[in-house]
């Protein structure tokens, strides 16, 4: 059986084990939070190195991406380097391919287009889903500014997210993650509503969850949100503030959507390969061959 | 006029000159208290609907306070210094909320980044 354990920044109530089985293997999927402490992530990646299959990093990225430039997240470049063995993956990769598609299958679907105003909270983490709004035509606010520092200002156009990316990025990327990023017990604070005229004539939420559910109005009536890392807790929160339909990119296994760390990680362990030596090409092939869709719930709204 | 003052002075003009840092930080308003750690004079920031005003006035109850020897705060105003390594480093001490130290970093950033 193929072992993968993602390590996560967020809160340990979240944590989970699952077995599945994924192209005739049995492979062991578990989630192991360490509510925001990153010298502990660093002691359980360093104890896990050379045990299991693949290690995920949750609750981080280790890579922004912007205009065609990548950077680096200090911190989490510390955790990548805990392990000298086992792969250890941020989900990065795959984000960018798989996000990418799910939004052109969406768009091809009739689901998205040029009258579809999409409140992305977050676009460094996932600039490949970004680009694949925009080339769908959709009338997009990235909400980097808003949502990860506080500022009121909407970006409406890929050029100047990455502009302001190229500014501010290279340093900020080495502030401790928590000052960015809700990690720990801030992922289970109840949402905080002070951004509500953002979310307001927007079709579509998308974006990472722990953003999303930080700053949820109590209204979201018959939007569509778009993310992953969803428990069964997170749906019906969503359902209870009038979600119409919650679209996840990432396979559900009872009741949890995964995150692309776990996804990329489950990837590499059953190729037995590293991120680098599969390359897009790989994980497509692997994207292909797990006939991987997204998963659309109706919730109502 | 001393190297910290002239550093301000010109990291005000810059915020003043532009009109998106304005729209962007017009929510923000926030008495900043500069205390250089050695003999320097002490400068107080007024950022007031997007603008930048810097005065003697002293500042009794700041929202943020900047801790360091003179010659940083001055290489951090004048885009000589990036504020975050002396931040991370503890060269320079930034007393306020969280919000307000992202945002007064991202500030410079946007004044001195690439």
């Amino acid at each position: 059986m193929k072992v993968v354990v993602s390590v996560s920044l967020g809160s340990r109530k979240r944590d989970h084990l699952v077995v599945a089985r994924f192209l005739g293997e049995e492979v062991q999927i578990s989630r192991e939070g360490t509510d925001g402490d990153v010298d502990r992530a660093v002691e359980r990646i360093a104890e896990l190195d050379g045990k299991v299959g693949a290690i995920g990093l949750g609750g981080l990225d280790v890579y922004l991406f912007a205009g065609g430039r990548r950077y680096v997240v200090r911190e989490g470049e510390r955790l990548m380097q805990a392990a000298k063995v086992t792969p250890v993956v941020d989900g990065s990769s795959l984000k960018d391919t798989l996000e990418r598609d799910v939004i052109r299958g969406l768009a091809r679907d009739g689901l998205l287009g040029p009258e579809t105003h999409v409140l992305m909270v977050a676009a460094a983490d996932r600039f490949g889903m970004a680009e694949a709004f925009a080339e769908a035509g959709c009338q997009v606010v990235f909400g980097d500014l808003i949502f990860a520092m506080g500022m009121p200002y909407p970006i409406t156009t890929l050029d100047e997210l990455s502009e302001v990316a190229r500014k501010i990025l290279p340093e900020m990327a080495k502030l401790p993650l928590a000052m960015l990023y809700p990690q720990g017990a801030a992922q289970e604070a109840e949402p905080d509503a002070k951004f509500a005229r953002f979310f307001e004539g927007v079709d579509v939420v998308a974006g990472d969850w722990h953003l999303i559910r930080k700053y949820l109005p109590p209204s979201i009536e018959g939007k569509t949100i778009i993310t992953n890392t969803t428990t069964r807790d997170d749906v019906a929160l969503l359902q209870g503030r009038g979600a119409r339909r919650l679209v996840t990119t990432t396979p559900v296994l009872e009741g949890r959507s995964f995150g692309t760390n776990v996804l990329e990680a489950m990837i590499v362990a059953l190729a037995g390969k590293r991120p680098d030596e599969l390359g897009e090409e790989g994980f497509r092939g692997y994207l292909d061959r797990l006939h991987l869709v997204p998963n659309i719930t109706v919730l109502g709204g | 006029m001393s190297e910290l003052r002239s550093a301000l002075l010109e990291f005000r003009n810059r915020v003043n000159g532009d009109e998106r840092l304005k729209t962007m930080n017009r929510d923000w308003n926030r008495v900043i208290a500069i205390e250089p750690t050695d003999a320097g004079e002490r400068v107080t920031i007024r950022y007031i609907e997007g603008m930048m005003q810097v005065d003697d006035e002293p500042a009794p109850a700041p929202d943020i306070t900047l801790v360091a020897p003179g010659g940083i705060l001055a290489d951090v105003f004048a885009g000589r210094m990036s504020p975050t390594e002396p931040y991370l480093e503890g060269t320079l001490a930034i007393r306020g909320s969280q919000e307000d130290v992202l945002r007064l970093d991202f500030l410079s950033l946007m004044i001195w980044g690439e």
